[in-house]
């Protein structure tokens, strides 16, 4: 042991007392506080619901392997399978973006990470936090009752009038409707507090001697997904609430038998939907940042061009919704207008990405599991965020819209770049987490499947979408036949990445190498806190520096991990000491 | 300006030690009770008279003033952080962002509507 | 249990922890300011929640202005001024109630308390009159709207003597009071919840639990009262007042 600096207590003795074991009833969970235990429930959850919408995946894209079953009478689950695939596509959207996409990195990652790389000991309103995660849970229930109900075929939007029985050929249930407009809800005001408890904690239980920028820049990404949260989701809600008295009494706002305007829901819907994306992708952003600079052993280029455009694209986020409107009976010249401010996003979003291949440049690029997303991350959303524009000229869009080509566009970027950096962000933060190691080469070898899979999946879905293969049909012309084949081979392979992740990474629960307290080197405080942390975060104040000051650590091969190095350990202040 | 002032002058001496935030004094607060309650009074009196477009933008306009007035005394944000000032500023900005759009588009479309009902009721054509 | 918290008291010259201070702040300014900076946002929350309704109203009316007009008299506009009073002198008694926590003026906080819960009362009883006599004659949303000509407001009748409930039903008066209908009673039920919130506030305050350093219950409740409040502001002469 070198210098004597950091010893450790003996740890063979007694098992050290941590966040997961200080207490260890059933019921302590329930009811924790512990901004750790709640992010480490929501990780479940959201990894539930995404194994749960990629199960419905596999079995939609099963269905699209033939443009028409050769037995027209083929039935699954009592269905048609044009039914069952109708209602396999709408709970596969549903559950993605509600249940999985949108809680997913804030909640989970953002939730144990957020307070302690402000060197703090939970979220500023706990009680809050856990009120969150049982309106989440509350949520997750009212989707299993209507899956168990009979599922929905509406789509993830539930447009009306088709939605509430509008439509000749609806054949949804009526309460299942009931249900996923209550958990929408729900859900969203499960979002709500989360981005509300994230702002309040921003604010005020960032240390003195830490200003805005000094925050590492995973916090700036959420700070702004926050904004949106608080600012965007209630008008989700009460477009649903308000639905929801449609559905059940037929008031007349919505349809148009009743007096309503179902180009209004649209409005309403996306006013919330489009910012929605980006409390998708920004998140993501912010883990895609901390990547780039933890394994490219380089600081971050250009800091403040990074945090400003995550607030411009928050703020952009609000006036493009109308992109999603050009066909549906909106007016002309607002669709010219909202066409315009569309290519508005493109600027902050390309600012990051030039920033991030300007931090690799001339980096040591150290290619572990995270980075390997890294670098997925950058190339997908590169294709993502430009399709976006060919769909955001109007001209373009009259002929895409509703197309293959929208489904690869959004897929690139919530899939291509948002679950590649939720991916990213676990395999990064997973020794953190739990105290354990997983399998480097297993780990690498999932990311190159996710990389190949995806692209397999969504590349020929841009051609056969230009060519007119429409979305949300059951058949297709046999010219379409290849594309469609090699998305659902593609899908398959991608299904098997995440299935071997977890797989490896359950198996590193037990059996994984004990981690160290900081097995990358990164530079922003949650990693000067023991792996797992203590039940306050740090047992000891942490050292104040720069979230992306590598050069204070050095490697130390005993313990397979890195250090600071003792002249930083004595020359800077602790937290407690900076007033 | 000054009468402000002074009040705020006034509340030193009214607040406990160590109290946290600022305590209006009940001068104020009844004050204030007293403009929105005669601004309730204006507001039902214009509306007696028809202005065309301009009763909405009176009624409105006044709305915005009472509002105001809630939220800068009642709700003490005169005294209070910066930061809270933005939120309902911010909001406000955004909740009239929406209206405001979503009337423009709907006031244009509404053509296409308005020719749709009428082809609908229309008798068939041969 | 940690070493981290006894050297987090040390750098604040504060005699001693209060009771009342959670475990994860400094002091008890941060955690007033904190609870405070919440509900500021869960209030820019609802002025959003409320903006579809208001989105609705404007766009219904944009594009109905004759019915609107024609409708409005089925709103009495003396109760709807009743119940803006009522609600102006319950945020005023809301007020007074924050003030008198942070004076440790512990009559008058029961006192403000009890009366800004009474006044939210009364603001529902005359609602529920308005709604029963809405429902009663028909006034209602949707298709539902079937008004029979003898029920038609005196004064519509006055100034147009051949207006009938099948015109006002053909013109669309069923939009106007799926709105009124969702507007007013998104609004109640925030009332409701308010009557609620000050019961808990009573509660508390008979047993004493507030003072100076220790009020951000009821401060941040009154917050929520003033905004229900705002929001009748702006509801009150949109749909009794401007035809
Ligand atoms: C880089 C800037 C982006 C631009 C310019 C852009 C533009 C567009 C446009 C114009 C559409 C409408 C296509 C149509 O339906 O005809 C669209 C759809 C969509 N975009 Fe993007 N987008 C961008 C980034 C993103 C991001 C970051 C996400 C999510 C993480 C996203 C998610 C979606 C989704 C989910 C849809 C389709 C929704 C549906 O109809 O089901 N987009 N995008
Ligand atoms: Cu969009």
């Amino acid at each position: 042991m070198a210098g004597g600096v950091v010893e450790k207590p003996a740890a063979h003795d007694k098992p050290r007392k941590h966040y997961l074991n200080h207490v260890k009833t059933f019921g302590s969970w329930l009811v924790t506080l512990d901004h750790k235990r709640i992010a480490m429930m929501y990780l479940c959850a959201v990894s539930f619901a995404l194994l749960l919408g990629g199960v419905f995946a596999l079995a939609l894209r099963t269905v699209l392997w033939n443009g028409t079953p050769a037995d027209p009478e083929t039935s699954i689950l009592g269905a048609t399978m044009e039914q069952f695939y109708n209602k396999m596509f709408t709970l596969h959207g549903a559950v993605m973006v509600f249940l999985f996409i949108i809680p997913g990195i804030p909640a989970a990652l953002g939730n144990f990470i957020l307070p302690m790389q402000l060197g703090a000991k939970d979220l500023a309103l706990p009680r809050i936090n856990l009120l969150s995660w049982y309106l989440y849970v509350m949520g997750l229930v009212l989707f299993v009752c209507v899956l168990v109900l009979g599922g929905l075929d509406t789509g993830w939007t539930l447009y009306p009038p088709y939605s509430m029985g509008g439509g000749s050929q609806s054949q949804h249930v009526w309460h299942s409707l009931v249900l996923a407009y209550m958990a929408v809800f729900i859900l969203g005001f499960s979002s709500i507090l989360t981005g509300l408890n994230f702002i309040v904690t921003m604010h005020k239980l960032r240390p003195p001697g830490m200003g805005m920028y000094d925050m590492p820049l995973f916090l700036w990404a959420l700070y702004a997904t926050s904004l949106i949260q608080v600012l965007a989701t209630p008008v989700v809600g009460i477009t649903l609430g308000l639905s929801l008295i449609e559905h059940m009494f037929h008031v007349g706002i919505f349809l148009p038998q009743y007096g309503g305007d179902p180009v209004m829901y649209q409005h309403f819907f996306w006013f919330y939907s489009h910012p929605a994306v980006y409390i998708m992708i920004l998140p993501a952003m912010g883990v895609q940042s901390e990547i780039m600079g933890t394994f490219s052993r380089k600081h971050i280029f250009g800091y403040k061009a990074i945090a400003w455009s995550s607030i411009a694209i928050a703020a952009i986020g609000f006036i493009v919704w109308g992109h999603h409107m050009f066909v549906s009976g909106q007016s002309p010249t607002a669709g010219i207008i909202f066409s315009f401010l569309t290519y508005l996003v493109a600027i902050p979003s390309a600012i990051k990405v030039f920033n991030w291949v300007a931090t690799m440049y001339k980096g040591s690029i150290d290619l572990k599991t995270p980075m390997i997303y890294g670098l997925n991350f950058i190339y997908l959303f590169g294709i993502g965020g430009l399709t976006g524009l060919f769909l955001a000229s109007i001209s373009n869009n009259v002929h895409l819209h509703d197309t293959y080509f929208v489904i690869a566009h959004f897929h690139m970027v919530m899939v291509g770049s948002t679950v590649n950096a939720f991916l990213g962000g676990v395999h990064l933060w997973w020794p953190k987490m739990t105290g354990r190691m997983y399998n480097e080469t297993l780990g690498r070898i999932g990311a190159i499947l996710v990389f190949v899979g995806f692209n397999l999946a969504f590349m020929p879905q841009f051609v056969s979408g230009t060519r007119g293969m429409p979305r949300r049909y059951a058949n297709y012309l046999e010219e379409f036949t290849t594309f469609h084949q090699a998305s659902t081979v593609g899908a398959y392979i991608l299904g098997a990445g995440i299935g071997l992740q977890v797989l490896y990474l359950l198996y590193s629960l037990f059996k994984g190498k004990k981690a160290p307290d900081n097995p990358w080197g990164a530079a922003s405080l949650e990693w000067q806190s023991e792996s797992p942390p203590d039940f306050h975060n740090f047992t000891k104040p942490p050292i104040m520096m720069g979230a992306y000051d590598y050069e204070n650590w050095e490697y130390e091969s005993e313990e397979a991990g890195w250090k600071l190095k003792p002249e930083v350990i004595e020359t800077r202040k602790t937290l407690s000491k900076v007033h | 300006m000054t009468e402000a002032a002074h009040a705020h002058h006034d509340h030193h001496h009214e607040g406990l030690p160590g109290t946290i935030g600022h305590v209006t004094p009940l001068k104020t607060l009844f004050k204030v009770l007293t403009a929105l309650l005669v601004l309730t009074v204006i507001t039902v009196a214009v509306a007696q008279f028809d202005f065309g477009r301009l009763n909405v933008v009176g009624a409105v306009g006044i709305a915005c003033v009472k509002a105001s007035i809630v939220s800068l005394w009642f709700m003490h944000l005169r005294y209070d952080k910066r930061f809270n000032f933005f939120i309902l500023v911010g909001s406000f900005a955004l909740v009239a962002w929406m209206i405001g759009y979503i009337l423009f588009d709907t006031v244009l479309y509404q053509h296409n509507i308005q020719e749709y009902k009428r082809d609908q009721q229309a008798p068939a054509k041969p | 249990m940690s070493t981290g918290v006894a050297d987090h008291e040390t750098k604040h010259d504060l005699p001693a922890r209060p009771p009342e201070l959670a475990m994860h702040f400094d002091n008890m300014h941060q955690q007033f300011h904190s609870g405070k900076l919440g509900m500021w946002l869960f209030l820019g929350q609802e002025l959003l929640f409320f903006c579809g309704l208001f989105t609705a109203y404007a766009v219904y009316r944009g594009n109905h202005q004759e019915m609107f007009h024609y409708v409005h008299y089925f709103l009495d506009w003396k109760l709807g001024a009743v119940n803006t009073v009522v609600l102006l002198v319950s945020s005023l008694t809301a007020a007074w109630s924050v003030r008198a926590a942070m004076l440790e003026q512990r009559k008058v906080l029961i006192f403000t308390l009890l009366a800004t819960f009474i006044c939210a009362g009364i603001f529902m009883v005359v609602k529920y009159f308005e709604y029963t006599h809405k429902l009663h004659i028909g006034a209602v949303w949707g298709g539902g709207f079937n008004v029979a000509d003898a029920d038609l407001p005196a004064e519509l009748v006055a100034k147009y003597p051949d207006m009938t409930g099948a015109k006002l039903k053909e013109m669309g008066a069923g939009s106007f009071f799926a709105i009124y209908f969702c507007m007013t009673g998104l609004h109640g039920l925030h009332v409701l919840v308010g009557m609620g919130l000050y019961i808990w506030l009573l509660v508390r305050a008979l047993k004493g639990d507030f003072n100076r350093r220790w009020y951000g219950a009821v401060d941040n409740v009154a917050l929520y009262w003033h905004i229900v409040d705002i929001i009748w502001i702006f509801l009150f002469p949109m749909l009794y007042l401007i035809g």
